[in-house]
């Protein structure tokens, strides 16, 4: 047995270079992830992790009896602060002021255990051989540790187990070579039977990590939210999660915010009355999309009409806002009204075989981030749509922000008109939104607005619609492509526009 | 409404990221362990029938009808045939097509969700020279009009959506097909001098003012400075223009292999070349590279052609013997479904099939089969499997497209059939997957494709796809293949302006005639529609312009 212990000492400290330059590579990943500029983020990282690892190996002289079961101790806490560390961040990082301060000093407690490890297992070393085979023996394997773990990183570890689970992975590594230590050093060593204890808790403890962390990922995602999750459903198309605080309650799809019951108000009515108001006795209306019933609530303070045909996509959605009482509160019931018909289907699919014209058609769908919704917002789409459209009928369309995407905006715009409608474009402040544009679209040229809104209305009356269709000097109208199926310009407008602001 | 904040943004890529963690692990576990049994078929054109006809059916029928014009063959050529005979005489015509449905390698399928092509399944946007085809795009609404400046509008619902095409090339999916990521600099510059000369040929002319370069084929020029390039192959050229880049060579290999079914080695210069620098359409709603396509592919237009000629449409008819009586061309066939056999007598005949079948058949025409050298045609065998997935999975880079293809296989990649749908997410999402047997000698290929089972084509399919998408096993509902035996006709150097082409299309005192793409040399639809109309306006005796 004495015979391989040099080996197995060697083999530790293999093994705590590839982990300690593991921990060290899932910190800046996952700082470059959650706080962007991955320059800045490695560089840091890498720096305050070499310098820890120098204070590490300062402080190894304070170390003088018992260095294998300090080494293990050490080991021990290496695997668990490592093994948890990017499990910490994930959890914290939504829920704490100052992230970086954590960051670092995870990233610095196990650059200083780290540090600790070499020192301490050269000098327990220094008895079994000369000092220059010593010396090049254990920074060879540190220096082979380090490569393995810098190759495997990227090409294996993260596309196959992700981050929660390398560093989960590799503090099983540490634990169980304090483990083995252990049994190697049965006799050597006064407090063994702690020692193996943490040991072994220290395993438990991480691979129910590596087992749950699926669960865990799930669960930073509704870490995601910074209120109460009152609500959360998974439908076959998107995530649907429902928040509350005193103030509000908020929508979100996809982790996008749908709206929030401060001031969706302001967005539903800017969304329905410029245009219903201004039909005569208008009978039937269709709301493409709005699936929370929010727009149907506005649709409904019209006496006159008839009949409310309601197309969502998602089941999940509209059932919700139908039956969840505090969601029909905030809807008023609209979707349990008489006159509204709710149809889940796949809008597109639907136009192209209603029969029926409207007299108003409301356009709410998600904003064109992806080339399946894009689709929605083509030429092809909007002829489909005037041949569904009353002759005197009005469609409005909400249609991003004309500040923040200006491109997008215009380019809605735009292909209305190359589908030979006349547009009114005009937006509003939404304070969750920000500038917010919308489109009205009819056959006519001439535009007859009716301004009188109902005074029960909180937000919209003829002095703002009047600045509503006013677009400052820093958003003037602009010239774009048109949206086609064959080239879905919006999709590209809409990605460079919102890059912009998310980097 | 909805805007994506910052954090959600942020989000959105961890979860993406635990997405990965979610999966990987059990990627790990089950690659080589627990395969799931993956059910399909293995489907092709009628074998059976092609033994029949390579052994020799010596009856001679004693049912005998009479009709006015025979055309044998159902594919595209022979459609294009019969649609142009009834909308230019009164002529009675009978088409006799071997399967059960009319389309030759048009051929389609169908399941739950979308309807997906088998064989041929796009038709880049036509020269609008090409007058007899935009006539009959705009008689089915693929063109719905024509603006002020006389160009052609195509119906969107026809343009292939975007996005249209990607391509995996260093563990990434970049959009475009030339590669582009990862790609050296001076590949690069060799990519776009390659592209610049493709450009130059486009316009082209040669002493006779003709395009060098143009569709029909047969309307390119006569110059010998370009007809010559037939001699070389492909590779040969790219070499003499000092064209080197792996890169480069790949791409062009692709190209061939997609339009002809050869490699880079085996295709003459002037058909690899005719794929970069022939097509020069001009349309009023879009850019003029693009293509027309259908969930089910090109069997779109073969319902099409076929709505003009229905009722005179007979299939598993198999005709075994042409030959000529008392001044009539008689047709022999033998009905699969009755096991009957029958004559028909003709004033005259088209035979839209491919010379590897007329050998079979005109051997009562010594004439005939004393002048043909059959063994210059050359046919590419392909595989073609349809594979229904749950969905299809996200790789890096840039998100599913109609065409996808995998830098360094051998195989086309995959198009996407649901492309063409409007709905915006289907349940179920069906994949293409192109292969042509190139690397063999065509008959050495043809039998290693017939004596593989399903079983060796299954577990291919899933290893080219898997170069791509390691984790899409787990993802098959269903997989079917194909085995196309004489897939496209192949050019390889010398084919396109030698001999033989024209002496196999020349038509037999003036009864029979002769429409198949393979005696254009090349396999596109543009090419079977045109031997199609000009075999029928010989058989009416109008001179061809």
């Amino acid at each position: 047995m004495r015979i391989s212990v040099r080996a197995l000492l060697l083999f530790s400290v293999f093994v705590v270079a590839t982990c300690g330059l593991v921990y060290e590579l899932v910190a800046g990943t996952l700082a470059s992830y959650l706080l962007g500029d991955s320059v800045t983020q490695f560089s840091t990282i890498i720096g305050v992790y070499l310098f820890s690892m120098g204070i590490g190996s300062y402080f190894s002289k304070f170390f003088n009896r018992n260095l294998i079961a300090w080494f293990i101790q050490i080991e021990v806490l290496v695997a668990v602060i490592g093994g948890l560390s990017s499990t910490i961040l994930f959890l914290l990082f939504n829920h704490v002021v100052s992230f970086r301060i954590i960051l670092y000093m995870l990233v610095s407690t196990t650059g200083i255990l780290v540090g600790l490890e070499i020192p301490l297992i050269m000098r327990i070393l220094e008895d079994r051989y000369e000092f220059k085979d010593l010396v090049s023996k254990i920074f060879t394997f540190d220096y082979i540790g380090a490569l393995l773990a810098s190759v495997v990183f990227p090409l294996l570890l993260v596309p196959y187990l992700g981050l929660l689970r390398t560093s989960y992975l590799f503090g099983l590594m540490n634990a169980g070579v304090a483990l083995l230590l252990c049994f190697f050093f049965n006799k050597e060593i006064r407090w063994i039977g702690y020692l193996k204890t943490t040991c072994i808790l220290a395993i438990v403890v991480l691979v129910a990590g590596f087992i749950l962390s699926d669960r865990i990922m799930s669960f930073t995602e509704s870490m995601a939210y910074t209120d109460k999750i009152v609500y959360s459903a998974q439908s076959p198309y998107q995530r649907v999660v429902l928040t509350k605080n005193d103030r509000e309650t908020k929508l979100f799809l996809n982790g996008n915010l749908q709206f929030s019951s401060a001031d969706e108000y302001r967005y539903h009515e800017a969304l329905v009355h410029p245009g219903l108001n201004s039909i005569s006795n208008p009978k039937n209306v269709l709301v493409l999309g709005g699936g929370d019933g929010l727009a149907v609530r506005e649709v409904l303070r019209y006496p006159d009409v008839k009949k409310i045909t309601l197309v969502d996509l998602d089941p999940i959605v509209t059932e919700i806002f139908r039956s969840h009482a505090s969601l029909a509160s905030l809807n008023g019931k609209s979707l349990a009204s008489d006159k509204v018909e709710v149809i889940n289907a796949d809008a597109f699919q639907w136009l192209r075989t209603n029969t029926q014209q409207y007299d108003f058609v409301i356009i709410d769908f998600p904003d064109p981030s992806n080339y399946a919704i894009g689709k929605l917002y083509s030429n092809v789409f909007y002829n489909l749509l005037n041949a569904s459209l009353a002759p005197d009928g009005i469609v409005v369309i909400q249609a991003t922000s004309p500040f923040v995407a200006p491109n997008s905006y215009w380019c809605v715009v735009n292909t209305l008109q190359s589908c030979g409608f006349n547009t009114l474009p005009y937006h509003a402040h939404v304070p969750s939104f920000g500038d917010w544009g919308f489109v009205m679209a009819q056959r006519s040229p001439n535009w007859k607005l009716n301004t009188n809104y109902s005074n029960d209305l909180r937000f919209l009356d003829g002095k703002t619609f009047a600045q509503m269709v006013v677009f400052p000097k820093d958003m003037p109208s602009r010239q774009t492509e048109v949206n086609k199926l064959n080239n879905q310009v919006l999709v590209h407008y809409f990605e460079e526009e919102w890059a912009q602001l998310v980097n | 409404m909805k805007k994506p904040g910052r954090r959600n943004f942020i989000f959105k890529s961890i979860t993406a990221l635990g997405g990965l963690a979610a999966t990987g692990g059990s990627i790990a576990s089950c690659t080589t362990s627990s395969k799931k049994a993956i059910t399909g078929k293995l489907l092709g054109p009628s074998f059976k029938a092609g033994h029949l006809l390579r052994k020799g059916i010596s009856i001679i029928p004693t049912q005998v009808e009479e009709t006015d014009v025979v055309i044998v063959g159902g594919g595209v050529s022979g459609l294009a045939a019969a649609r142009w005979l009834k909308q230019n005489s009164d002529k009675e015509i009978l088409l006799l097509e071997l399967e059960q449905e009319t389309g030759g390698n048009a051929a389609a399928g169908k399941n739950e969700q979308t309807s997906y092509p088998w064989g041929a399944h796009y038709l880049p946007l036509p020269n609008n020279s090409f007058t007899a085809l935009l006539d009959f795009l705009h008689e089915c609404k693929v063109i719905t009009g024509y603006n002020e400046a006389k160009l052609p509008v195509y119906n969107e619902y026809y343009l292939c959506f975007d996005p249209e095409e990607r391509l995996y090339i260093n563990n990434y999916w970049q959009e475009g097909l030339v590669p582009r990521w990862g790609v050296p600099q001076k590949d690069q510059q060799q990519i776009s001098r390659f592209q610049e000369l493709m450009d130059e040929l486009k316009d082209a002319k040669g002493s006779d003012r003709k395009y060098a370069f143009d569709i029909p084929l047969a309307n390119s020029s006569a110059d010998t400075q370009y007809r010559d390039l037939d001699k070389l192959t492909m590779l040969e050229w790219l070499l003499q223009h000092e064209l080197t880049s792996e890169y480069l060579h790949w791409y062009v290999d692709y190209c061939c292999r997609d339009d002809f079914g050869s490699s880079l080695e085996n295709t003459s210069a002037w058909a690899g070349i005719h794929y970069f620098a022939s097509r020069k359409a001009e349309a009023a709603n879009s850019e003029p590279h693009r293509v027309l396509t259908w969930p089910e592919g090109n069997n779109w237009l073969v319902q099409c052609l076929r709505e003009t000629c229905a009722d005179s449409i007979r299939t598993n008819a198999m005709v075994y013997n042409v030959t000529e009586v008392n001044g009539k061309i008689a047709v022999d066939f033998m009905d699969l479904r009755t096991q009957k056999y029958k004559r028909l007598l003709a004033e005259k005949c088209i035979m839209a099939t491919p010379q590897f079948v007329n050998q079979r058949l005109l051997n009562n025409i010594p004439a005939i089969s004393a002048q043909r050298k059959y063994e210059r045609f050359n046919y590419v065998p392909w595989l073609v499997a349809n594979i229904t997935l749950k969905d299809v999975p996200q790789g890096k880079g840039f998100g599913l497209c109609w065409d996808n293809v995998i830098y360094g296989s051998k195989s086309l990649g995959y198009v996407y059939a649901n492309h063409q749908q409007v709905a915006l997410f289907p349940e179920r999402k069906t994949i293409t997957f192109y292969y042509p047997l190139a690397d063999d000698k065509p008959a050495v290929a043809r039998g290693k494709a017939y004596s593989s089972g399903y079983d060796y084509w299954q577990e291919f399919v899933l290893h080219e796809l898997e170069k791509a998408h390691p984790t899409i096993r787990e993802q098959v509902e269903a997989l079917d293949t194909w085995v196309w035996g004489h897939g496209m006709i192949c050019p390889v150097p010398g084919f396109i302006w030698g001999e033989e082409k024209n002496t196999s299309a020349t038509p037999y005192a003036d009864k029979l005639y002769f429409a198949h793409s393979d005696l254009s040399g090349i396999s596109v639809f543009e090419e079977a529609f045109y031997q199609g109309i000009s075999a029928a306006q010989h058989v009416l005796n109008i001179t061809v312009a």
